[in-house]
């Protein structure tokens, strides 16, 4: 590549608090595994980083099946969880993350306050994590697990505990099940998060009209895919009006244009999930798709159009 | 010669050639040779959709032989149907080969008698698997008898490939429209024999008949299931099926935590399968 190309290759690069990404390509927790399932078909130096599979303090066998259900547009899914829990974890799984060629951010549930704090602390302690994700919006685990992204003072109690546990980047997951995000997302940025993941997937059910039952052995599910990308957009739109700290954007997200219309709304990086199951490719057509889209408009760095189209964007560029 | 590589990649092929044996039901041909070398008895391939669908299809792999894998697709819902329509020269992506596939060895272990005989049973496209794993058992010495069944017999596909490999086949029909009038589990009972192992694909209450038949005989079965797949790599965990705990497949897990009643693990289809024994399924 001549020197004057490489001038023109706009820089992808964004920073999550302390977690600095090459490229805005965050694949979604739960979609990916821990990145191993996919390197046989991606170079994983190629995404950005991968938010593993959401760990617990308990093991946890996770929802009976089916736990998938094909919908217009997009994926329901109810996988409870399933995780061996965070001592199992720690020996058996982590130590297989080093020498990720790509960031490696561990995904934490939990069904308390305590629990956050304890499998943050002792997850985050490991050099094979670069960056903690806490998933206080899980939509299949009974009421439990949303409950702290649907109430602004349990989700920042669960993010005080973690803030308080790691000084690694901490990303906070937020729900889209709720009344009014923006408030939530301000508690959240109070209690010490790095940044904001906007959204979980959307509650869902769907029910086989033969046999007359829930189609999901956990009867709902979290819906993800293109179907959601609208109100995803919103939540974007409207927790950058209302945080400083950097968002990652996502739901339905397949090509570049989805995802500029996230970081047009205010996102600094991007989720990819569902996307994943259709094309591992997703993610390398997307990061290419927006370095062509910033070179077609001179634009040197993806930091200079995060919120172009949000009049309200509060972040930084 | 250099090793193909075995291990699972994307595999960018182009439609070589076009069946439809009968109405809604298609063989498609694709030139592949690095997947047609590497695919092994009952292992599956994800398809890229050409048309973007949500999530890909999972295809057992029909033929694999040469540079040409082919691929049996029931033309039944928006994607099949897409996937049923593409001609000669299109171009169609796809992950593999994935999953496990049939231990074939096992299936192929002799008697009492000193010989193996395997029972294949299929329903419907779950017919598709098991023209590999017919092969594979006849190159190990086995005998082999396919009993195939179908909701109807305009459904009932390409068991003269079977027949030309030297496999015995019966058929049967829900409509009793040719063959034995029933279920293809029926049929194999009504046969009276008994087998040195069974091997089957098909949708799940066939595959739970079949587990049934296998125990009441005695003898061992191979199930290659059938489930929504989204990743189809074992990245996702949404296509699990119960497991006991002591099966060889039982991916890793903590015995049970407190308070937790349920001893089993649950396996992921594309992963830890899709072929597993019945007597190990905790369905």
């Amino acid at each position: 590549m001549s020197d004057a190309a490489t001038a023109a290759r706009p820089d992808l690069s964004v920073a999550l608090g302390a977690l600095r990404l090459r490229l805005p390509t965050l694949m979604g927790s739960g979609c990916y595994g821990s990145g191993s399932e996919y390197a046989a078909f991606v170079e994983l130096s190629e995404i950005g980083g991968v938010v593993l599979k959401s760990v617990t303090r308990l093991p946890r066998l996770g929802n009976p099946a089916p736990r998938l259900v094909t919908t217009p547009s997009g994926l329901l899914n109810a996988i409870g969880l399933q995780n061996p829990g965070i001592d199992a974890y720690l020996a058996n799984d982590v130590p297989g993350f080093a020498d990720r060629p790509c960031a490696v951010v561990g995904s934490v549930a939990g069904f308390s306050v305590d629990d956050y704090a304890e499998v943050t602390r002792r997850l985050a302690a490991r050099g094979e994590i670069d960056a903690i994700e806490l998933n206080i919006s899980c939509p299949n685990v009974g009421s439990e697990g949303e409950t702290f992204a649907c109430d602004p003072g349990l989700a920042a109690r669960a993010t005080r505990a973690a803030r308080e546990a790691t000084r690694k980047p901490l990303i906070v997951k937020l729900s889209p099940n709720v009344t009014d995000i923006a408030p939530i997302a301000r508690a959240v940025e109070a209690a010490g998060a790095d940044a904001l993941a906007v959204v979980n997937t959307v509650r869902g059910m769907a029910i086989d009209v033969d046999r007359q039952v829930p189609r999901l052995g956990n009867v709902s599910g979290g819906l993800s895919g293109p179907a959601i990308r609208p109100i995803a957009v919103l939540a974007v739109w409207e927790v950058a009006r209302s945080v400083r700290v950097p968002i990652v954007g996502g739901g339905g997200i397949e090509t570049a244009r989805d995802a500029l219309e996230f970081i047009l709304a205010g996102a600094s990086a991007v989720s990819i999930g569902t996307a994943n199951f259709t094309d591992p490719r997703a993610p390398l057509n997307v990061a290419a798709g927006i370095r062509d889209y910033l070179a077609a408009r001179g634009a040197a760095t993806l930091r200079e159009i995060v919120g172009a189209a949000n009049p309200g964007y509060l972040g930084a560029r | 010669m250099p090793a193909l590589e075995a291990a699972p990649s994307v595999h960018q092929t182009v439609v070589s050639d076009r069946r439809e044996p009968v109405s809604g039901i298609v063989i498609l041909g694709c030139q592949a040779p690095a997947l047609a070398h590497a695919t092994r008895p009952g292992q599956f391939v994800m398809v890229v959709p050409p048309g973007g669908e949500r999530t890909g299809a999972a295809l057992g792999v029909y033929e694999a032989g040469g540079e040409r894998v082919s691929l049996m697709i029931a033309a039944v819902g928006p994607r099949t149907r897409e996937l049923a329509g593409l001609a000669p020269g299109a171009r169609l992506d796809m992950l593999g080969p994935l999953g496990n596939g049939f231990d074939l060895d096992a299936l192929a272990q002799r008697g009492p008698t000193g010989s193996a005989e395997v029972a294949l049973l299929a329903g419907g496209v779950g017919l598709a698997p098991l023209l590999l794993a017919a092969r594979g058992l006849l190159e190990r010495g086995a005998g082999v008898r396919l009993y195939y069944g179908a909701r109807t017999g305009s459904a009932l596909v390409d068991a003269e490939s079977f027949a030309a490999l030297g496999v015995a086949v019966e058929l049967s029909t829900d409509d009793g429209s040719r063959g034995y009038h029933g279920f293809v589990t029926d049929l194999f009972a009504a046969s009276g024999r008994v087998p040195t192992a069974l091997a089957a694909c098909g949708p799940s209450p066939m595959l739970r008949a079949v587990a049934r038949a296998a125990q009441r005989l005695g003898v061992r079965a191979q199930l290659s299931l059938e489930e929504t797949f989204a990743c189809g790599v074992g990245a996702c965990w949404g296509c699990v099926v119960p497991l006991e705990r002591a099966s060889a497949q039982a991916p890793p897990f903590p015995p049970p935590a407190p308070g937790e009643t349920r001893d089993y693990v649950h396996a992921r289809i594309c992963k830890e399968g899709p072929v597993f024994w019945a007597d190990e399924l905790r369905w």
